[in-house]
């Protein structure tokens, strides 16, 4: 796994020993960090966000990668870095009501609080290292059509329209770019079985769901090659 | 983040069962498919339906309008007669956008009139949202217009309640960001084919006499109009 070293350097905390030769780069972060503390929470309740946040962001890279670049794990664990925060919140929410099934998880997200849960999704949007990489190089000029301009004789609609042009998502839409190839496929390939579990609480996965089954297998792993090497 | 599903409107034209309420519909189909160039360009319910929720995927559940990457405006309520102008002027490069040249230039004839006429029958809840402070300034330059600026009152096309007619479009619920972007962007997205000049023409003067901040009012007030 490479890590990002300067935007590790940057968002991580000063008491991260891998910092110790970071030099005035800490002292920028440390500046930031004071700039973003001062605020309405008490003096005793920084101390404990930022403690809990730095154990958390730790334990986090542990499956999802260094920069959170993503991890191929026994399952593939996705990227990370670069998301929209909006959309890292609802996840997490959603693994929280079973609304996306996934046991590991759900186990993750429930203990976090609300002022943990969005300090990590800021801190995963501010990551940038680049795409892992890896998939097969043969499938990437089809997917960047579909991705581009959809199939319109067969109803597949353009990824670009609303995850961008350049696969960086917005709000609530998630950024595709240097997604893992497996990941993507595991998930266009599963939808239904993964997303939007919970009758009761309909969610924004309905959105996608047709989508995934207007794709087949082929054109799935063609958008996921492409936008695994997107940066 | 608050996500609310809107309920998917029931399309009459093509998803009721066989009875009275389909005799009406059936009525303007078969008039439509009697129209000579119909006749040798048929279309099934079937593609329809699936065309339809291919246009949804991007423009949200009974086309009220999405915020996709872009705003992606709301078809619902739209006049037949605008959204086939738009969709031709896509295929002829007058109106400029990659996405939806693609997407329009394999519609045929019957299947843009069955497309338009569902869209045209909808009638969802605007998507909302924009900032409600100058509402009120919205509401007066849309009824009024700005005379000193020469900007006609936005009504007097688009009707007194927004709804639009034949070529002009509706404007009610449209969402906010996308009125606020198209009346910025006037030249550089419509009226772009100079050997086809287009009614695109009528509204440049306009949306160049109006000023940002009077832009953001009337796109406010016409994304909450019903």
């Amino acid at each position: 796994m490479r890590a990002d070293k300067t935007t590790q350097a940057r968002f991580a905390w000063p008491a991260n020993p891998k910092l110790k030769d970071a030099g005035s780069r800490l002292a920028l972060a440390a500046g930031v960090l004071a700039v973003v503390c001062v605020g309405a929470v008490s003096a005793q309740h920084q101390i404990s966000l930022s403690g809990d946040l730095q154990g958390k962001i730790s334990y986090c890279k542990d499956c999802h990668g260094v920069s959170a670049q993503g991890y191929n794990g026994y399952y593939p664990i996705p990227r990370l870095a670069g998301q929209q925060p909006e959309y890292l919140q609802n996840q997490l929410r959603a693994f929280i009501e079973h609304r996306r099934t996934n046991n590991i998880m759900f186990n993750v997200a429930h203990s976090l609080s609300p002022a943990v849960l969005s300090a990590l999704a800021a801190h995963f949007a501010s990551l940038h290292p680049p795409p892992i990489g890896g998939a097969p190089h043969q499938l990437v000029a089809t997917g960047r059509r579909i991705f581009e301009d959809g199939m319109p004789e067969v109803n597949i609609a353009a990824c670009a329209a609303c995850h961008g042009p350049d696969a960086t998502g917005s709000g609530q839409i998630p950024r595709l770019a240097g997604q893992l190839y497996p990941y993507m496929i595991k998930t266009l390939g599963n939808w239904d079985k993964e997303r939007g579990r919970n009758p009761t609480v309909p969610d924004a996965a309905t959105i996608m769901s047709p989508v995934a089954h207007s794709l087949n297998k082929s054109q799935i792993e063609a958008v996921a090659a492409f936008v695994s090497t997107l940066r | 983040m608050s996500f609310r599903p809107p309920q998917r409107q029931r399309r009459r034209a093509f998803r009721s069962p066989p009875g009275a309420t389909l005799i009406l519909p059936a009525a303007v189909l078969a008039l439509s498919f009697a129209s000579p160039a119909a006749a040798q360009d048929n279309v099934s319910k079937a593609e329809v339906e699936a065309k339809l929720h291919y246009c949804e995927v991007c423009h949200g559940v009974s086309a009220q309008g999405f915020h996709g990457y872009y705003p992606i405006p709301r078809l619902a309520g739209q006049p037949t007669e605008y959204l086939k102008n738009q969709l031709q002027a896509f295929v002829e490069r007058r109106r400029t956008s990659n996405i939806m040249f693609n997407v329009g230039h394999v519609l045929s004839p019957a299947m843009i009139n069955a497309l338009t006429t569902d869209f045209n029958q909808l009638n969802p809840k605007p998507v909302g949202g924009a900032p409600k402070e100058n509402i009120d300034e919205g509401k007066n330059i849309f009824e009024n217009g700005v005379a000193q600026a020469n900007v006609p009152p936005c009504a007097s096309c688009h009707g007194p309640q927004g709804k639009g007619n034949g070529p002009f479009p509706r404007l009610a619920g449209q969402l906010y960001d996308y009125i606020s972007n198209k009346l910025t962007n006037w030249d550089k997205e419509r009226g772009q084919n100079p050997s086809q000049p287009d009614t695109s023409a009528v509204m440049q003067p306009i949306a160049h006499s109006l000023t940002q901040p009077q832009i953001k009012a009337v796109a406010a007030y016409l994304s909450y109009l019903e």
